[in-house]
């Protein structure tokens, strides 16, 4: 029974580990600044930064929730779509062959220079910065989900097929599961290009979110309320990532063993 | 199931091999390694189609080896099992796949448990068992999804040779008591007698029949058998017959 202990204490203790360190680079900041006598233009105390976003935490808290809104619609919609396309692709080569170099050109374009296009058509909408991070990350799932079906053992398949497994048998019971674990690994990558894209796309013009609290401050030369920005999409971009990582380290429990 | 035989000339891995099993009857199959055995359990399985002109016969109707598919049980060389289910969830999987009811399935599955040494393991995952462990979940999925034909590509190669002959001994129990007729390839000499009543050798590539030998010693079979005369006197004629080809196939591969 102490390997089912362990199962249970020893998140508790790397957790634990964790917000020690968390401890120390918050104390090493603000002693830095005290003691080395960094000027607060280049970096501000820690303290400094908490207590301008605990004066207006409601402009923090809108702008945290309205940047997590479009994240995660357009990690959803990625993701999905993601999948989806990399199925599609592994039942027919050829909508592969001839979509596939298309998806490649798509993400060789600048996300900065999509924007201003993506605002232009859905407007100063909260949908047009959920696209823009739909369209940073579709496209990593989409190859992984393709890799990871490719990787399938056709030994297995065989196995399914002498069965009498359907082809959809095949893909739902061995080849999507196989896949599972290629594909968390584009859905760690999604988590923090969903979020580069939601920031990016309000940089376009609206009034709430992170990127909006990023651009108001770098223009008002205001490096306290830089620094609370940058914390709030450190704790958005952190959070989701590790939620994205527990979700996978509970669904793949098996690890990558074959 | 009263007959399968087939025929058919392919250029490379079988060459106008004939096989006809009696219901019931506990075949196994030896020869030279890359003699074309999976390719002749893979069309068996209904895996792949044989060349034109070959005749396939499954219950006195001739068939298509892909009208085989769903119909004969087949267990490869690797467990192959889905890291993904427990031990119960990996036996089902074939019956799951012919639509049959989970709960129905699981009960079947759990009874079977002890026969397979397996009681108290139901929920635990493959990457917990050990590889003889693994190998009678393989097998209980074999046997699970009932069929007249149960096809068994060297199941026990993986495994060491104390653990080989216990499941050896183990797969004679279990098929005498449910009775199905098995097709049993394997590349150990000692095994193919010990555990079939019929053992074929193959020739080298192409494959075909070199030599189909009945076993006449009486059921059931004990470890000590393997010093029987009988027992000895088969095992000699048919190391011989696999040393010929596996001479052959070696100039083959040289003299080229």
């Amino acid at each position: 029974m102490t390997a089912a202990r362990a199962r249970f204490t020893a998140p508790i203790r790397a957790g634990s580990r964790f917000l020690l360190g968390l401890l120390l680079a918050a104390a090493v900041w603000e002693g830095a600044v005290i003691l080395l006598g960094i000027r607060p233009h280049i970096l501000p105390r820690l303290s400094e930064v908490l207590s301008a976003i605990a004066l207006t935490p409601g402009a923090y808290r809108d702008g945290f929730l309205r940047t997590l809104a479009e994240t995660l619609i357009g990690f959803v919609a990625g993701a999905g779509i993601g999948v989806l396309n990399g199925v599609a692709f592994f039942r027919a080569p050829v909508l592969r062959d001839m979509l596939f170099p298309i998806f490649v050109v798509s993400q060789t374009i600048p996300v900065i220079a999509f924007g201003a296009l993506v605002v232009l058509w859905f407007g100063n909408t909260l949908m047009a910065k959920a696209v823009i991070a739909f369209y940073l990350t579709f496209f990593p799932v989409t190859v992984n989900t393709l890799l990871g079906l490719n990787a399938v053992d056709p030994r297995q398949v065989a196995l399914l097929r002498s069965f009498g497994a359907s082809g959809r048998q095949v893909l739902l019971r061995l080849q999507l599961p196989m896949a599972l674990p290629q594909i968390f690994v584009a859905l760690r990558l999604a988590a923090s290009l969903s979020l580069v894209g939601a920031i990016v796309g309000e940089w376009f013009g609206d009034t709430t979110g992170i990127g909006v609290l990023l651009l108001q401050a770098m223009y008002n030369e205001n490096v306290v309320a830089l620094w609370a920005a940058i914390l709030c999409s450190a704790l958005l971009g952190t959070g989701f990532y590790a939620l994205v990582a527990l979700a996978e380290r509970r669904i793949v429990f098996w690890g990558a063993e074959q | 199931m009263r007959e399968v035989s087939k025929s058919f000339g392919t250029v490379q891995a079988l060459r106008g091999f004939a096989l006809s099993v009696q219901g019931g009857e506990f075949v196994t199959v030896v020869g030279p390694s890359g003699c074309g055995k999976s390719t002749l359990f893979n069309i068996v399985a209904g895996l792949d189609e044989p060349d034109d002109g070959g005749i396939l016969r499954f219950k006195d109707r001739g068939c298509h080896a892909r009208e085989l598919l769903g119909r004969v049980s087949f267990m490869p060389q690797r467990d192959l099992l889905l890291p993904w289910r427990n031990v119960i969830d990996n036996a089902i999987l074939a019956n799951e796949i012919e639509g049959a009811s989970r709960r129905d399935a699981r009960a079947r599955a759990l009874a079977m448990l002890p026969e397979f040494g397996l009681a108290g393991f139901e929920k635990q995952y493959p990457h917990q068992l050990s590889g003889g462990m693994r190998q009678r979940v393989a097998l209980m999925r074999t046997f699970l999804f009932e069929r007249e034909l149960m096809l068994l590509d060297e199941p026990f190669g993986a495994l060491d040779a104390l653990t080989r002959t216990m499941m050896q001994r183990w797969l004679l129990d279990v098929w005498q008591r449910h009775r199905r007729t098995i097709l049993f390839i394997t590349h150990d000499v000692d095994e193919a007698i010990f555990l079939g009543d019929r053992v074929l050798v193959m020739t080298a590539r192409p494959g075909a029949v070199k030599l189909a030998r009945q076993v006449d010693l009486p059921r059931p079979r004990t470890p000590d058998l393997v010093t029987a005369p009988e027992f000895v006197a088969l095992k000699r004629e048919i190391l011989d017959a696999i040393e010929e080809e596996a001479m052959k196939s070696f100039i083959a591969s040289t003299g080229a």
